[in-house]
């Protein structure tokens, strides 16, 4: 669904519609500029001078708001009933048993992520949820509370060793039980990899589809992505690595809503599942959550915004990010405007942008994001992860390929680094919100 | 169903006739477990006519003695078997026997014989009491007043430097810290039984040994700002993630276990290097760590390929929030040892002297031997496990209040000391003033020293040969950071205010169209 004003904000001469007859000569003439990410197109001064730039009237606080003022987060019980996927376990729609509605409550994505757990623990007897220190709350204290509510028999802490419990929870999962395993930080799932990777993605095949027996399920949490200062081990972006592992389906929440449904849906799940949950959301991000036990799909993506000249794609922190830089470029600041061309500055009508949650990466929902490529004709992908091996270089592989035709510009990916995430120079390590307005204009004015 | 060739009656009369550890028996046939011919072996096997070996009979009796003395064992004794690397190969040689294949030295025994530890309990060793008295029979290590007074300059100054670098991470000066508290011994005392040439593989909460090695304080709290004087990471790793090459100190990296086999890897270098002979490899971890994978494939590795190592648990009782009780069910880490036949002690880790005297001897056996020794050090994590943690969540603070006053590292090695008229309580005032101003000074300087450039963020990812070619990856990629810098650097206030932080405040990075400027 695009919104009203979305249509008549484009402009007419920049985002002029390919006719759908005549693909090829347009092919052509993008034939060999179609990089995914060319630094040569960066709108820089060729003769390599600093831009002559007026200074911000704006503090860096103004420009770049803390995550919990975004846009993304639900603040009414209305929006946060009205998303998109919405099933209620119990059957009965937004209406609920009692005919009287649903309730909402708020929360921040750690307890959105207990709420989920919790309400796994009651539903299901068989569930157990272990890791380390998820006796005492978690690190993140997404587990608080639910020994002692449940029972440490349900709900303990295990030996510190990962590749340990991604086996044990195959083996809970192999006879029937539902397993919930926390791996402390994304960045420790590396010992796990051999158990996640060759068993729990493998066995539904390997056993001709016999194991896990019926009932069994295995999900995995992990926190992902930086907080500013984490460096190269409580800042990585580990979800690349999970490409590659057919039969293991991953996911990236990115709001608590988001975290509650999705994780529900992936405990119910007789595929193996990673969700990871982005560490710096834990608490910044806080909306209005609906009380009962409900899912989201895993598989589809969210439209967060619709828009027609130019579709993005993120999933996770960057997704505000992404947001913000999207808002910057509707109405930008006057020290922003000088670097806009002439066709995206006011008065001219502002360019109508599509902002889509991918949530699952594994499979990649490859179809979803060529349809609405094919509309708009432009793509630009923002993730914290490096360039190399991921996210955004897949999608942009098999977009690029599907929707060639209907490229009017090179593919962007705005993302970290091919480095490792380095500390102190983590500010200029991320696609922050300057680096995604610059891949927008860049792509909008191609 | 598989079922069991026959085995024929001959065989077990000869039973009787043959010594207690054979080779196999002549005439069992050779394939087991074929779709037989004639009725499977009869369960429990009954032996008729079978008149035990005198021998066999005195082993059935006394199972728990020592099959090659023929002592009755003392039940509270340790098990040793004396046996060096050069041992173990020979006895390769000795495998003829079922007995001997794959096992140290083994006996026919007809009783089930069920263990889960290889003694009953452990015994932890002590050379002074909590008062700083020597304990009774306790030889005492040798150590002059020097080498005393600097171990004790060392837990002295450590917790000064914790506290200032904790408060400051408190007042967001700093991103991240661990403190050392309460295991000041066991670090110290270790550091002080190595050598300045041997190697050192620490977790993360070994930073008074890195002092003691002679870490300056400027580098250390260098590391701990990310600042120009950072040689550990050029800013970055996290705090206390250090490198000194030049103290032999490998790098700390957060991923836990992952130093032991990198350790085994290490210490088997050493073996083979004829310039290195003597050194030796310490490797440091905690009782959490020691439940991953890697724990237990390195000290294997290390036990069959050799190569001088100590393994020093630190045994706090805690990994993060997760006591001991959630981690093991065996008697602690030091159980493990001899499971892979590595000679290994507990000791008490708030004793620096018994740590001190353990290590040395650890030291000793590893050079000598050419092969690993574990040292468990029991202690107590009294200080929260980070910055990020509040410990008083899952232990109640009068344990901790306890630990500190009834068993202190600090004030028990002290005592000791001023009972050896080695030192006095005004010279331990002014030493405490003097740490402090000291330490102040420093963390003052270092806070306001700059990041280092920010070019650095691209340098060292891959080692590249200094005339050598930077991949391409990191060319361009550099190159674009650069020119969104150019472009942004000043208008972009977010960045505008980042880049000042900086040496050369991003201009090296913004010098990007010559290309690989590294
Ligand atoms: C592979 C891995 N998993 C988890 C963590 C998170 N983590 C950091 S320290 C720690 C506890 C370690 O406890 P222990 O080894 O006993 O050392 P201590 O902190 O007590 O010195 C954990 C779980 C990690 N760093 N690496
Ligand atoms: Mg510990």
């Amino acid at each position: 669904m695009r919104s009203p004003t979305a249509s008549c904000l484009r402009g007419p001469a920049l985002y002029s519609r390919r006719p759908s007859s005549a693909p090829l000569r347009l092919a052509l003439q993008h034939r060999f500029k179609s990089s995914v990410d060319d630094p040569s197109t960066s709108q820089v001064p060729r003769d390599g001078t600093r831009a002559r730039a007026t200074p911000s009237h704006h503090s860096a606080q103004e420009l770049e708001p803390s995550l919990g003022n975004s846009n993304l987060l639900k603040r009414t019980p209305e929006e946060a009933l009205a998303t998109k996927g919405l099933v209620f376990a119990d059957g009965h729609g937004l209406k609920g048993p009692t005919g009287k509605g649903r309730e909402t409550r708020q929360m921040n994505l750690h307890q959105a992520v207990r709420d989920a757990m919790r309400t796994a623990l009651t539903s299901n007897p068989k569930s157990f949820i272990f890791g380390e220190d998820v006796k005492a709350h978690g690190v993140f204290r997404c587990t608080q509370g639910l020994a002692e509510e449940f029972g440490q028999k349900r709900v303990f802490n295990t030996p510190l060793t990962e590749q340990g419990i991604a086996g044990f929870g195959i083996g809970l999962a192999s006879v029937g039980s539902t397993a919930i395993a926390e791996i402390q930080f994304g960045d420790y799932i590396f010992p796990a990899f051999d158990q996640l990777v060759n068993e729990a993605a493998k066995q539904h095949y390997a056993s001709g589809g016999s194991y896990p027996l019926p009932g069994g399920s295995f999900t995995v949490r992990a926190p992902v992505m930086s907080v500013g200062h984490g460096g190269l081990y409580h800042s990585q972006s580990p979800e690349g690595f999970f490409l590659g592992a057919a039969g293991l389906k991953v996911a990236v929440v990115s709001t608590p809503i988001q975290a509650k449904g999705l994780l529900l849906a992936a405990i119910r799940d007789p595929t193996p599942t990673i969700i990871f949950e982005p560490k710096v959301l834990y608490r910044a991000a806080v909306e209005q959550v609906p009380v009962d036990d409900y899912t989201l799909p895993l598989g589809p993506t969210d439209e967060v915004r619709p828009g027609t000249d130019l579709t993005v794609v993120s999933y996770g922190t960057p997704l505000y990010t992404t947001l913000r830089a999207i808002e910057l470029l509707s109405n930008p600041p006057p020290a922003l405007v000088q670097f806009l061309p002439e066709k995206l500055r006011p008065p001219n009508p502002a360019p109508s942008i599509q902002l889509i949650d991918l949530r699952t990466i594994n499979p990649l929902p490859i179809g979803e994001i060529t349809e609405a490529v094919r509309k708009t004709g432009r793509l630009v992908i923002v993730h914290e992860a490096g360039k190399s091996g991921s996210v955004g270089n897949n999608l942009a592989g098999e977009v690029g390929r599907r929707a060639f035709d209907y490229l009017e510009a090179p593919i962007g990916l705005a993302a970290g680094w091919d480095v490792p995430v380095p500390l102190a120079y983590e500010k200029f390590y991320q696609p922050d919100v300057i680096r995604v307005f610059d891949k927008l204009v860049e792509t909008l004015s191609y | 169903m598989i079922r069991r060739a026959r085995v024929p009656r001959s065989f077990f009369a000869s039973l009787s006739q043959r010594n207690l550890i054979t080779g196999p028996p002549p005439d069992l046939p050779a394939v087991h477990h074929t779709t037989s011919t004639g009725s499977p072996l009869p369960t429990p096997t009954p032996l008729p006519h079978f008149t035990p070996h005198p021998s066999l009979n005195r082993l059935m009796l006394h199972s728990m003695d020592d099959p090659r003395t023929d002592r009755p064992r003392d039940p509270r004794q340790l098990v040793y078997v004396d046996e060096s690397q050069a041992d173990r190969a020979a006895r390769a040689g000795r495998m003829s026997s079922p007995l001997r294949r794959g096992a140290h030295e083994s006996w026919w025994n007809a009783e089930q014989g069920w263990f889960n530890a290889v003694a009953k309990t452990i015994p932890t060793y002590r050379v002074l009491d909590e008062e700083g008295r020597p304990v009774k029979g306790a030889k005492l290590p040798q150590l002059t007043k020097e080498e005393a007074l600097k171990i004790y300059k060392v837990m002295a100054l450590i917790p000064m430097v914790d506290n200032v670098l904790y408060q400051s991470q408190r007042q967001g000066r700093i991103s991240f810290y661990m403190q050392c508290s309460g295991e000041e011994a066991a670090v110290v005392g270790s550091a002080a039984a190595m050598r300045s040439t041997d190697e050192v593989f620490g977790q993360y909460r070994e930073q008074a040994a890195l002092l003691y090695r002679g870490m300056s304080l400027s580098r250390m709290m260098g590391q701990c700002f990310g600042n120009i004087d950072d040689d550990s990471s050029k800013g970055r790793m996290m705090p206390v993630h250090y490198t000194a090459p030049d103290l032999g100190f490998h790098t700390i990296t957060s991923p836990l276990a992952t130093q032991l086999p990198q350790a085994a890897g290490a210490a088997y270098a050493l073996k083979t290097d004829d310039a290195r002979q003597g050194d030796c490899v310490i490797c440091y971890f905690g009782d959490g760590a020691a439940s991953e994978g890697d724990f237990h494939a390195a000290l294997n590795m290390n036990a069959v390929l050799g190569g001088p190592l100590v393994w020093f648990c630190r045994n706090n009782g805690f990994a993060i929030s997760t006591p001991v009780i959630d981690q093991y069910a065996g008697d602690g880490i030091a159980s493990r040892g001899p499971a892979y036949g590595i000679d290994t002690i507990r000791v008490d880790g708030n004793d620096a002297l018994a740590v001190l005297a353990a290590t040395r001897e650890a030291r000793r056996r590893a050079v000598q031997g050419k092969k690993g020794v574990l040292v468990e050090a029991m202690t107590y994590r009294v200080g929260h496990h980070s910055t990020s943690d509040d410990s008083s969540a899952y232990r109640p603070i009068e344990e901790v209040k306890e630990w500190t006053v009834v068993d202190n590292p600090i004030s028990r090695f002290r005592a000791w000391l001023v009972t050896q008229g080695w030192w006095s309580e005004e010279e331990d005032k002014a030493m405490a003033a003097a740490n402090k101003k000291e330490v102040l000074k420093i963390f003052n300087k270092s806070e306001k020293l700059p990041k280092p450039k920010l070019g650095e963020m691209f340098n060292d990812v891959w080692a590249v040969p200094r005339d050598g070619a930077l991949p391409e990856v990191i060319i361009e990629q550099r190159a674009e950071l650069g020119h969104l810098l150019k472009k942004y650097g000043e208008a972009w206030e977010p960045w505008r205010k980042e880049l000042k932080r900086f040496v050369e405040q991003g201009e090296d990075v913004m010098d990007c169209d010559s290309g690989a400027s590294r």
